[in-house]
């Protein structure tokens, strides 16, 4: 019905190409409209659209003698605007209790839209308008009843996918998750506890990614303003296994994992001895792939052995020689010689280089996998630890780190980067195995608990707790610059075998493998998620 | 049984000297038919009788399959393939998968690089270890399994959500 209006014939011949819908920042009536006669500004095209399909779903569920009546009873008082007959038309088919009368046709359309639910706006007695651009990027101080506009948006950086979501639920929800925040690093802690209530009404009325994040950041934030601190965040057993879900579900530990194991077996190249020390040893799901590419390679597999470092565990099963076994079971198989020793450290820093007992001619490899950036909890950790690994002259260190900077020193800041990180990979989440069995629900869903978790620890816990200190690779170069470190460059092997790996996965095409001065990066859409990065002492 | 109506030397049928060409008494040529079939081709004709079920199983049959577009064939994989479970196996969780996947990415060309077979050869590995938890029993696989057995190669066998 709509695509009736656009009669080529009415395209006037300078071409002015006015697409449905138009620009919003025209301010002009729109032209093809005009020539039939109605007076439609432009920048109302949007909701003129929206209006007419909210009239057409309308009429839909109508009996034949609601219609007629509508055409008799209906009082149109300027036909020529379009907007306020389809107003009209639509209160008159959907009675509505009584708002006070306002001029923004975008609200009422969607209030009528949400089942003939009134919004409850008024945010409850405890709350008093917030001035300002806190909230809602409004000069004046907003009357009784909120208003937002899509249009004067606060800019959030472009990198953002929350703004994809048009919804005004979902702009809103970002607003109050932003005024809530500011509102806890003001320590306004009356105001934070009513926004945060907020949110979580607002983050029900979402779908899909939005929702779990805007729910996962909702708790975080009420645990900081309770002060009730997640308990037992370093249950390790618990954290492999959320892992393990995490390494199924998406790409992005495979991929840190592929593109590791490229670099040390390009390092070990011709080296008849080696000797890889792993700091993030979990269940060892990175070391089969190595192993099968040291057997295969030609000139045969060289004599391999392995360190891992893990956190103590809390019941009795000694796990690190477990994954030891497990490792010395399939090396065994394929013929690759095979020495393992497992480490229990709380920390990395309580480690010292003459416990690993590097034997001569053995070439080592250092490998952390979202290891490191927990060190920076305690100061001079981090460098306590480079210093050790460099005492161990290793050919090559191997570090995989989360692309973001969550350790600013304002809460603010830190909220907004991890909220937006989050978004993202919790976007791509979304797309693994949607509808398709190729990921199982138990997999998914704990995939998200195990992102909830270091939302929660980002958002909610300070100091020491506050292990999820992630660092841009920016950062983290002048770090390992500092320590006596240089870049090798990963090559184009690992960037191959990276981006077939990633092509394999269903929603393949939302990942992006990208190479930044020899560093290789895996993101969604626009934004890298995670950096895959090697070094050498210089 | 197959029977083939063999034509006599001289192009014409002797009476007195008609052989029938039983398929099953000439493995290699059995054999050898089959190497040139498809995946599906091999399965149906696993169904025919016990001893063509048998030659199907034989690994020699699926390496063949498994590497018949890749010129040459990588060096030493024989052994690796066997320990981690054999080519049928490699074949049917990582080739296939990898190949019909990568082959919608790509325009053309049968031939599969080195790098998609060493990437099929490190997924059958890690699928390998996978399995090495689930026969690890109670303690230790238990940590992992609970109810539904994870495989990471589980993403290979749905079709891609393109």
């Amino acid at each position: 019905m709509k695509r009736d209006h656009f009669n080529p014939d009415n395209f006037s011949s300078s071409a002015n190409p006015k697409m449905w819908p138009c620009q919003p920042d025209d301010s002009g009536v729109d032209e093809l409209f005009a020539v039939l006669g109605y007076n439609v500004k432009s920048s109302d095209m949007a909701d003129v659209a929206h209006k007419i399909e909210q009239l057409e779903e309308a009429m839909g569920t109508f009996h034949q003698e609601g219609l007629s009546q509508l055409a008799d009873e209906t009082v149109h008082y300027n036909p020529s605007d379009i907007a306020s007959w389809l107003e009209s038309m639509i209160s008159g088919l959907n009675p509505i209790p009584e708002f006070e009368s306002s001029s923004d046709p975008f609200l009422e359309s969607s209030t009528s839209v949400n089942s003939q639910m009134p919004l409850d706006l008024d945010f409850g007695s405890d709350l008093i308008a917030i001035p300002g651009k806190a909230v809602y990027p409004r000069a004046q101080p907003p009357p009784k009843k909120l208003k937002t506009s899509i249009a004067s948006a606060v800019p959030l950086p472009p990198a953002t996918p929350l703004l994809v979501d048009s919804q005004e639920n979902g702009i809103r929800l970002v607003h109050t998750l932003m005024a809530c925040a500011e509102a806890v690093q003001q320590e306004n802690f009356k105001l934070a506890e009513a926004l945060v209530k907020n949110i979580g009404f607002l983050a029900v009325s979402q779908a899909g990614a939005m929702r779990k994040v805007a729910t996962y950041f909702a708790e975080a934030l009420a645990r900081r303003i309770y002060k009730l601190y997640p308990a037992n965040q370093q249950d390790s057993a618990f954290n492999d296994l959320l892992q393990m879900h995490f390494y199924e579900t998406c790409p992005y530990l495979k991929f840190a994992h592929f593109t590791a194991n490229q670099a040390i077996l390009e390092a070990f190249a011709g080296k008849t001895r080696v000797h890889v020390i792993d700091f993030s040893m979990k269940q060892g799901m990175q070391w089969p792939a190595l192993l099968q590419a040291l057997a295969l390679r030609p000139g045969g597999p060289p004599s391999f052995r392995l360190t891992g470092i893990g956190p103590p565990s809390h019941d009795e099963t000694d796990h690190l020689q477990e994954v030891g076994w497990r490792l010395a079971q399939l090396a065994e198989s394929i013929n690759v010689e095979f020495e393992y020793r497992g480490f229990v450290a709380s920390s990395l820093a309580d480690l010292d280089a003459a416990m690993f007992n590097i034997r001569e001619g053995e070439t080592v490899a250092v490998n952390s996998i979202f290891e490191l950036h927990q060190l920076l909890a305690r100061p001079g950790a981090i460098e306590k630890v480079l210093q050790m690994v460099s005492e161990l002259k290793p050919k090559i260190l191997t570090v995989v780190e989360q692309e973001a900077n969550h350790n600013g020193s304002a809460f603010l800041d830190r909220f907004t980067e991890s909220l937006h990180y989050y978004s993202t990979l919790f976007d791509s989440l979304e797309s693994c195995g949607v509808g398709e069995e190729s990921v199982s629900v138990q997999d998914k869903v704990m995939s998200e608990v195990y992102l909830g978790r270091q939302i929660c620890n980002v958002v909610a816990c300070e100091g020491v707790d506050r292990v999820e200190r992630h660092e841009t690779l920016e950062q983290w170069k002048t770090r390992f610059g500092s320590a006596g470190f240089e870049a090798v460059h990963l090559g184009s092997n690992a960037y191959k075998q990276a981006s077939m790996l990633l092509a394999l996965f269903a929603g393949g095409d939302g990942y992006r493998v990208d190479e930044n001065n020899g560093c290789l990066m895996l993101g969604w859409h626009t934004r890298p998620l995670i950096a895959t990065s090697a070094w050498k002492l210089s | 049984m197959v029977r083939l109506r063999a034509v006599g030397e001289h192009g014409r049928e002797d009476k007195n000297t008609s052989k029938t060409f039983c398929i099953n008494d000439n493995i290699d040529v059995l054999i050898e038919i089959l190497k040139r079939l498809d995946d599906k081709s091999i399965g149906v004709a696993a169904c025919v009788c016990r001893l063509w079920c048998a030659l199907t199983r034989n690994d020699a049959l699926w390496e063949h399959l498994c590497f018949r577009q890749l010129s040459p064939p990588p060096e030493g994989v024989r052994t690796v393939v066997a320990a981690l479970g054999g080519y049928r196996r490699l074949y049917t969780v990582c080739v296939k998968p990898v190949l019909t996947r990568l082959r919608k990415m790509k325009s053309g060309g049968e031939m599969w690089t080195r790098h998609e077979v060493e990437l099929s050869l490190s997924l059958f590995c890690v699928d390998y270890y996978e399995r090495l938890f689930l026969a690890g029993g109670g303690g230790g696989g238990g940590r992992i399994a609970g109810d539904a057995p994870p495989s990471s190669l589980m993403f290979l066998c749905k079709a891609v959500n393109v």
